[in-house]
C-alpha cells in the first residue's frame, strides 16, 4: 500500500514538472494585447561607469521619456559577454529589432544569414546628417551598396605615445623617421629606460597597433586591400616579409620591455601611464585607462603622433591605422510601426546630437563636429587634433577573414621571439587563401 | 539481497527523471556536437556536410598535435605530482594534530579559489618586472636565473603546469586521507605484532587498501587535465604563438574566434576520444600492477 502511494507522489513530481516547462512556452507565445503602445526591443554594451556608456543611458533614458508610445525593452548586457549572446540568438534566428552591431565581418554574417535589413531610407530621410560623416565611415556597414548602420563612434588603433619629459631628458625628439626611431631606441636602451611598452598577451595588439600602419607604410593600402582578396597581391609578397622584418627589427634593437608576449594591453597602458616607459603604440581606446590612472601632470607630459615614416615606403606616412566602431542594427524581422520607431531610436542614438555628446564625452566620433576643448581631458584633444590631420587606413584584422587575423596574430608573438619573416609570411597566405576558398 | 520485479521498476522509475535530464544535457550534446562535426558551419547560416573533412583536417595539423603535446604535458604533471605529493601529504598528515590540521587547510585553500584569481596570482609572481619569482632570484643574488616564465616558449608550459598542480591537490588529499581512516587499525597491529617494518606496512597493507581510491584519483586526474582551460585563458591566452595551446582551448579559439563551429566541434569530439582512450589504458596499466 505504501509503495503505491510512493508511485504516486512520485509521478505528481514527475508531470509537474513537466507541466512546468510547458507552462512556461505557453506563457511566452501568447501576444499580449497592450492597447496603441508600440514594444521595440534594444540590446547594448553599454553598461560601464565610462562617460561615454553613461552618456549613452542617459539619450536612451531621454528617448523613453519623449516618446511615450513607445514602450522599449532595453537588454544591457557587459561588453564582455555582448558579442557571445549577440551571436546566440543570431544562431536561433531571434534577433532583438534594435542592437548594437560591429562593422566588417559581423555585418557580412548578420546579412548573409538574412537578420538584417538596410537602413537607407533613414539616412536619405535626413540627408544633413548623412552627409555629415567623414569619407568612408559606411565602407564596413556597407554590402552591394545597401548600408546596413551608420556608426557611432571611431577608433584609431594606431597612435604613437610618447612621454615628453622621458624623452627630454634623454636628449632624444619625438622620432618622425624609422631611423629616428631605432636611434631613440638604442638611446633610451643604453639609459636603462624601457623605449616602448608593449602587452601582446592577447596576441591582437601588436598587429591592430603596430602591424597595421607598419606594414601600410611598406606595402601601401592598395596592396593590402589586393592581398586580403588574394586578388594580384600575396602575403608572401617581399614588400610584406619586409614589413614583418622591420617589426623584428623593432624588437631586436631591444625596444620593448622583457615578458611583453605575458603582459596584457591594461598592463602596458599602466606602465606608460606611470612613466616606465618613454613610448607605447596602442588605440584610441587606451584614452580611457590613461586619463583615469595617469595624474594630471604625467597627462600633460604626453603627447601623440603617427608612427613614423618608411623611408622608400610605398604607404603615405601621415596617416593611421583605424576603423568606424559600432552602430546599431536592424532586424529584418522588424516591419510597419514597430520599423518606424526603430528609425526614431537609431536617430537619436547615432544622430548629430548623440554624436556631438559621444565626442564629448572623451570618445572619438567618424562625424565632423567641433570639439569643445573645456569638456574633455587634454590628452584626449590632442587625439582628436591628430586625427583630423590624417587619414584612415585599414586594420588588419578589420580586413582579414577571421582565421587568416588569427594566424597573424599568433604569427607576430612567434615573429617577436625571433621566428623567421619569410616562413610566417607563408602561413599568413595560406590561412588566408584557405580560408577564401582559393 | 534481491530485488522484486516490481522493486527494480520502482528503482527505474524514480531514477527516470534523473537519467533524463543526464541524457538531455550530457550524452545528447556529445553526439550532437559529433554530428556538427561533419559540418562547415559559421554558427549562422546554412551548415553544409563536409563528411570526415574537420577530422582529417585537426589530426593533420601541427597546432592540435602540438596542443596535445602540451595537454599530455598537464597530465603528467598531474598524475605523477598531484597524486604522489597528495598521498605523500595524506600519510604525513593522518594523526590531526592542530598542527596537521592548519598544513591540510592550507593545502586545501587554492581549491576555493577560483581559477580566474589563482591564473591572476601566479601572472603576478611570474611577472617579469615585479614579479615575486624574479624579485626572489635577484634578492638572493641569482640575477642570471631571471627570465620572463611565460613568455619563454621553452619554459611557459612547465611554469603552468605548476599553479595546476598546486591548484588541485587539496582534494585528492581529503581523498586519501578518508581512505586511510577507513583502514581497520587492527590490520596495522597485527602486521606490526608479526615484526613488520613501517615502509613494509605501507606497501603490504596502507597501500593495497587504498588503491581503489588511487585509481579513481588517476582517473579524475587525466579527465581534469584533459579538460584544463581556464588557468591558460587567464595568464597566457595559449601564447606565446600557441607554445601553452591546450586542446581546449584550440577548440575554443576556433571556435569562438574564428568562428569555425564544426572544426570546433571536431575538436571537441577528439577531445572526448582521447580522454576515454587515455583512461582505459591507465586502467588496463593499473590493473596489472594490482594482481
Amino acid at each position: 500500500m505504501r509503495r503505491n502511494w510512493m508511485i504516486v507522489l512520485t509521478l505528481l513530481i514527475v508531470v509537474t514538472m513537466f507541466a512546468g516547462c510547458s507552462g512556461d512556452k505557453g506563457a511566452t507565445g501568447i501576444k499580449s494585447a497592450e492597447g496603441d503602445s508600440i514594444k521595440l526591443s534594444l540590446w547594448h554594451n553599454f553598461t560601464g561607469d565610462d562617460l561615454r556608456a553613461r552618456t549613452m543611458r542617459e539619450i536612451i533614458s531621454e528617448f523613453e521619456a519623449a516618446n511615450p508610445g513607445i514602450k522599449l525593452n532595453v537588454q544591457a548586457i557587459p561588453p564582455d559577454g555582448y558579442r557571445a549572446r549577440l551571436k546566440t540568438v543570431a544562431a536561433a534566428n531571434e534577433m532583438p529589432d534594435v542592437f548594437i552591431m560591429w562593422p566588417g565581418a559581423m555585418t557580412k554574417e548578420f546579412q548573409g544569414g538574412g537578420l538584417i535589413q538596410p537602413v537607407d531610407e533613414l539616412l536619405q530621410a535626413n540627408a544633413a546628417w548623412k552627409d555629415g560623416f567623414l569619407p568612408g565611415s559606411f565602407d564596413n556597414f556597407t554590402i552591394d551598396n545597401k548600408v546596413y548602420s551608420a556608426p557611432m563612434s571611431l577608433t584609431p588603433t594606431s597612435i604613437l605615445y610618447y612621454n615628453q619629459s622621458i624623452l627630454d631628458s634623454h636628449g632624444v625628439k619625438v622620432p618622425q623617421t624609422w631611423d629616428e626611431l631605432l636611434q631613440a631606441v638604442r638611446t633610451l636602451k643604453a639609459a636603462k629606460v624601457t623605449p616602448i611598452a608593449l602587452g601582446n598577451k592577447a596576441a591582437w595588439l601588436a598587429q591592430s597597433s603596430i602591424l597595421s600602419s607598419l606594414a601600410d607604410r611598406v606595402t601601401g593600402t592598395e596592396w593590402f586591400i589586393k592581398a586580403a582578396a588574394q586578388e594580384g597581391a600575396k602575403f608572401t609578397d617581399p614588400e610584406f616579409v619586409r614589413a614583418l622584418e622591420l617589426l623584428q627589427q623593432l624588437q631586436q634593437e631591444g625596444a620593448f620591455q622583457e615578458g611583453f608576449n605575458s603582459m596584457d594591453n591594461t598592463q602596458m597602458e599602466m606602465m606608460f601611464a606611470h612613466g616606465q616607459a618613454a613610448m607605447m603604440i596602442d588605440g584610441g581606446w587606451a584614452l580611457t585607462n590613461l586619463t583615469a590612472n595617469a595624474t594630471p601632470d604625467a597627462i600633460k607630459q604626453m603627447g601623440v603622433t603617427v608612427l613614423p615614416a618608411i623611408a622608400d615606403g610605398k604607404g603615405d606616412p601621415n596617416t593611421t591605422s583605424g576603423v568606424v566602431g559600432v552602430g546599431l542594427g536592424l532586424s529584418a524581422k522588424t516591419e510597419g510601426k514597430v520599423k518606424e520607431a526603430a528609425h526614431k531610436l537609431i536617430f537619436a542614438m547615432s544622430g548629430p546630437e548623440a554624436q556631438k555628446r559621444t565626442l564629448e564625452s572623451n570618445q572619438l566620433v567618424s562625424y565632423k563636429v567641433e570639439l569643445d576643448k573645456s569638456k574633455v581631458s587634454p590628452i584626449f584633444s590632442k587625439v582628436y587634433e591628430l586625427v583630423n590631420d590624417i587619414q584612415f587606413t585599414p586594420v588588419y584584422d578589420g580586413m582579414l577573414t577571421s582565421a587568416g587575423a588569427d594566424v597573424v596574430n599568433n604569427g607576430i608573438q612567434e615573429l617577436l621571439m625571433g621566428g623567421d619573416p619569410k616562413a610566417i609570411a607563408a602561413k599568413i597566405q595560406e590561412a588566408q587563401a584557405k580560408s577564401l576558398g582559393k | 539481497m534481491r530485488i522484486g520485479t516490481a522493486r527494480k521498476l520502482f528503482v527505474g522509475f524514480g531514477l527516470l527523471p534523473s537519467v533524463l535530464l543526464y541524457a538531455v544535457f550530457v550524452v545528447v550534446p556529445v553526439f550532437w556536437s559529433a554530428y556538427y562535426g561533419f559540418m562547415d558551419w559559421k554558427g549562422i547560416g546554412e551548415a553544409r556536410f563536409i563528411g570526415f573533412d574537420n577530422y582529417v583536417e585537426a589530426l593533420t595539423h601541427d597546432i592540435f598535435w602540438q596542443s596535445l603535446g602540451n595537454n599530455l604535458i598537464v597530465v603528467a604533471a598531474s598524475v605523477f605530482g598531484q597524486v604522489p605529493l597528495a598521498l605523500l601529504l595524506a600519510l604525513l598528515l593522518s594523526q590531526g594534530t592542530w598542527f596537521q590540521r592548519f598544513v591540510r587547510a592550507s593545502v586545501f585553500m587554492p581549491m576555493v579559489l577560483s581559477s580566474v584569481v589563482i591564473g591572476i596570482i601566479w601572472s603576478y609572481i611570474y611577472q617579469p618586472q615585479i614579479g615575486l619569482l624574479n624579485g626572489i632570484l635577484s634578492f638572493v643574488g641569482l640575477e642570471e636565473w631571471k627570465r620572463a616564465w611565460l613568455s619563454d616558449p621553452s619554459i611557459a608550459m612547465w611554469m603552468i603546469a605548476i599553479p595546476i598542480i598546486w591548484n588541485f591537490i587539496g582534494p585528492y588529499l581529503i581523498m586519501f586521507l578518508a581512505a586511510l581512516s577507513s583502514i581497520p587499525q587492527e590490520l596495522n597491529d597485527a602486521a606490526a605484532i608479526d615484526g613488520a617494518t613501517r615502509t613494509r606496512r605501507l606497501f603490504s597493507i596502507t597501500l593495497p587498501m587504498i588503491w581503489d581510491t588511487i585509481k579513481v584519483a588517476i582517473v579524475l586526474c587525466i579527465s581534469g587535465s584533459l579538460k584544463a582551460f581556464d588557468l591558460i585563458y587567464v595568464m597566457t591566452k595559449g601564447g606565446p604563438a600557441h607554445a601553452t595551446e591546450l586542446l581546449a582551448s584550440y577548440m575554443y579559439n576556433n571556435t569562438f574566434n574564428v568562428y569555425r563551429y564544426g572544426y570546433g566541434s571536431a575538436v571537441s569530439t577528439l577531445i572526448v576520444i582521447i580522454s576515454l582512450l587515455l583512461i582505459a589504458g591507465s586502467q588496463i596499466l593499473m590493473r596489472r600492477n594490482n594482481q
